[in-house]
């Protein structure tokens, strides 16, 4: 049976796109799955470095498509995590080297070969986007709780459905001392104005940084939290749709409960 | 927890709901946004079908997307020159 093709997009970008990519797609692996990250990203490439690969590129995704190697030699094995791989963007070249015809052929050649295939769309709603979504067969939509991000996540949501996908929500960066304080739009605000079933809750994590300074798999660390959510969100993809979505929730000491007990959320 | 008391006995509103709010507001705005074409195709489309009806003053009507709070209106605005009396 074809595996799945996975898009992961947000129209806007620095919303945690890359981070959330490779820790999905490295979560699938951990659970025994054939993934494949594709960044789409052409010119501006960023997963090799964030998933520590970038010292081992040879060949790139425009190769690929235009015929100049094989999906074995621009598939780059990660040596961490089993059955792992990245299949990288080009730097030096334009955005529009690549046509939605030859990545859709790409697509389905990699779905022959692979459980999963995660498209990491670029930020924006051109022709990068338009290639990442061709092929997908599933799309995860990520945003952060501030108004921008949501307002280009619906658009994002808009287009996704008029090419017959349903997509699902990630919200990433969730400090959830300040939804508490009524700073941050929650995620039920979020999906009140979205009108969008959600895929997972991330909560805003240090650790994402630490862990792409060295170019080491969040979901490797056990502390992380961040981590742990993309997990959570992997495990969902991969069939098990009814683990239910963990809220993020602060520490509960003493002093939270008391002021919870006052009436102050 | 000072802030929530203040805001509380203030009555003034959390920030988060001003920003629910206004994205509320501004998803159906961008929804209604139409491009200068489809308001000319529409234009065309709607003086071919009342002409039917009525002689009009083609070159003084106006066609527009009216924003209010609440409500958004399709507003079409033609002085009506004659009737026309259809053939029995």
């Amino acid at each position: 049976m074809d595996g799945k093709v996975i898009v992961i997009t947000s129209g806007k970008g620095g919303v945690g796109k890359t981070t959330a990519t490779s820790s999905i797609g490295a979560a699938l692996a951990l659970e025994g799955n054939r993934v494949v990250i594709v960044d789409m990203d052409i010119g501006l490439r960023n997963l090799d470095v964030v998933m520590g690969l970038e010292n081992r590129i040879v060949f790139n995704i425009v190769d690929l498509v235009n015929d100049r190697c094989k999906i074995s030699q621009a598939a780059i094995r990660d040596r961490r995590i089993e059955n792992l791989f990245l299949i990288p963007a080009s730097q030096s070249d334009n955005k529009d080297v690549l046509t939605t015809a030859g990545v859709e052929r790409i697509a389905k050649q990699l779905r022959k070969e692979f459980d999963y295939v995660i498209m990491d769309s670029p930020a924006g709603i051109e022709r990068g986007f338009e290639n990442s979504i061709v092929g997908a067969t599933e799309a995860l939509v990520v945003c952060t709780p501030d108004v921008s991000s949501v307002r280009d996540a619906d658009r994002v949501i808009g287009l996704l459905y008029s090419r017959s996908l349903t997509p699902r929500l990630v919200v990433n960066r969730i400090e959830p001392a300040r939804v508490a304080r009524g700073e941050m739009l929650s995620h039920e605000d979020v999906l009140d104005v979205l009108s969008i079933d959600l895929a997972g809750l991330v909560p805003l994590d240090e650790n994402v940084l630490i862990s792409s300074n060295t170019g080491t798999p969040l979901v490797l660390q056990n502390d992380s939290k961040a981590g742990q959510a993309f997990k959570r969100i992997a495990k969902r993809l991969n069939g098990e749709r009814d683990l239910p979505i963990q809220v993020p929730s602060v520490r509960s000491s003493v002093w939270t409960k008391l002021t919870k007990s006052f009436g102050f959320k | 927890m000072l802030k929530a008391l203040l805001e509380k006995f203030t009555g003034q509103k959390k920030s988060k709901d001003a920003a629910k709010k206004r994205l509320q507001f501004s998803l159906i705005y961008d929804k209604l946004e139409m491009n200068d074409t489809t308001l000319t195709d529409l234009q065309n489309d709607i003086v071919n079908v009342i002409s039917n009806y009525f002689e009009i003053d083609k070159d003084s009507l106006e066609l527009k997307v009216k924003r209010d709070h609440d409500v958004s209106a399709l507003v079409f605005n033609t002085p009506i020159l004659h009737v026309k009396r259809k053939q029995a």
